[in-house]
């Protein structure tokens, strides 16, 4: 009689360490990687406007994670801008998220540059996670068919010339 | 008519009316924030027209735009040394002084950096000469000396203690308490400081002076490591942890002369 009730009482955390595991093992082989689709992502910028894969298709698109406490992301900023302005016409775009922070500080931070492309929030770091962003700055450069092209990890936009290069493989600049 | 609605509501199925209140939740529980479709003022400024952004607990300015003119235009710009440009948010806070309320003595500097023709200026907001957690006052120069707008997180009426009643190595030993395994992971102090610390309420701000301090494994510091660090607040009157937050890795931080690169096995994302 006893064995009946403990049955199930045994199997049940069994089965819920499964799932755990098999989570976990889920969530680090879907990490994005130079090559593979990106990962779909629902976020909301400091102006209110939602961004998802979806949306940003047919574009180029530069994925930024950041934070106001680490300098390179700011010194990096004005750059990305100004080629956010030339080219967001013929479809550049910029999302440069703000992780684990409150949209005061993000909307300071960027009111202090004076950028002009779309500043999406992470506040729990959600999206920073599934994207398996560890260091702060990373960048993901996804072209027009939501493939990831490019992860760039640390600082690499200080001077023009990289982001140029970049950028030339999809947009005609000098 | 009632008669005729009740019969309608009769008929649809159980299952579809579930479809319906499962897409009524979604659609209510989807992320709003308090920033969307940010809410601007114009104001007259002793004779200037500004548009501004407000903090809605501090009521403190987070953007001041200038409407048809400039905040402040420096004269003879080109001519300033890196040392006067780093003193012009002296005369800028001093002209808004009663838009930001702050004192200009209370602006510490962060960063001054020149890309391309134009200056980017950013400081803390101290008080009594202590830096305050995540404040800042910056804007952009360019290359003729104009400043067009600020963005900004200020505090205006702090009231924090001066002194500290709890000994920094007490202090430090409940901090490193805080973390698990902190002796195995080799953790080692890369940065502390005294904070004031603005924790947000509801409806108003307590604020703490704080030791800070930033916590990594020995692991963490190589470039190519994916181990992160803690930052841990302790409260510097009773010695309580005020915060305690996992930290992402600021890259290019901090590769100490005797790095020895760590085994792969020992590199496990940490958040």
């Amino acid at each position: 009689m006893k064995s009946k009730f403990l049955k199930p009482l045994l199997v049940v955390p069994f089965i819920i360490l499964l799932a755990f595991a098999c989570k976990e093992k889920a969530e680090k082989s879907s990490l994005p990687k130079i090559g593979g689709a990106a990962i779909d992502f629902n976020c909301q910028d400091l102006e209110g406007q939602v961004w998802s894969l979806d949306k940003v298709r047919g574009k180029v698109v530069l994925l930024r994670f950041w934070a106001d406490w680490c300098p390179y992301c700011r010194y990096e900023m004005p750059i990305i801008d100004k080629y956010y302005r030339k080219l967001k016409k013929e479809g550049f775009l910029v999302l440069a998220v703000n992780v684990r922070q409150s949209a005061q500080v993000a909307l300071a931070f960027i009111a202090q540059l004076d950028v002009t492309f779309p500043v999406p929030l992470d506040p729990d770091g959600k999206m920073a996670r599934r994207y398996g962003v560890y260091a702060i700055p990373t960048n993901f450069l996804i072209d027009r068919e939501g493939i990831i092209r490019e992860i760039l990890i640390g600082e690499v936009f200080r001077e023009e010339k990289p982001l140029r290069d970049l950028l030339k493989n999809y947009f005609p600049l000098p | 008519m009632f008669s005729l609605i009740a019969s309608q509501k009769s008929k649809i199925k159980p299952s579809i009316l579930l479809i319906i209140i499962f897409f009524i939740l979604i659609l209510v529980s989807s992320p709003t924030f308090e920033s969307g479709g940010a809410d601007y003022e114009t104001v007259n400024y002793k004779g200037q027209k500004l548009s501004i952004l407000r903090d809605s607990l501090t009521q403190a300015p987070v953007i001041i735009r200038g409407i048809e003119s400039n905040l402040l235009e420096i004269k003879k710009f080109s001519k300033l040394s890196r040392k006067e440009i780093t003193n012009t948010g002296i005369p800028l806070v001093s002209k808004y002084k009663s838009l930001l309320q702050i004192e200009p003595d209370q602006l510490k500097l962060k960063t001054a950096e020149k890309i391309s023709d134009t200056w980017y200026v950013s400081y803390w907001q101290t008080f009594q000469g202590v830096i305050i957690y995540e404040s800042s006052l910056g804007y952009a120069i360019d290359s003729r000396g104009r400043i067009k707008s600020l963005g900004a997180l200020l505090y205006p009426y702090v009231q924090a203690p001066v002194t500290s009643k709890i000994s920094h190595e007490k202090a430090l030993k409940i901090g490193q308490g805080q973390i698990k395994d902190f002796k195995k992971l080799k953790c080692i102090l890369l940065a502390e400081s005294i904070l004031i610390y603005p924790l947000k309420k509801k409806n108003s701000i307590d604020y703490y002076r704080v030791y800070a301090f930033n916590f990594f494994p020995e692991v963490a510091l190589h470039p190519a490591s994916v181990v992160g660090g803690w930052a841990v607040f302790i409260d510097t009157q009773t010695g309580k942890q005020v915060l305690y937050e996992e930290l992402l890795k600021p890259l290019g931080c901090c590769i100490p002369e005797d790095w020895v690169p760590p085994k792969p096995e020992d590199m496990k994302p940490k958040w």
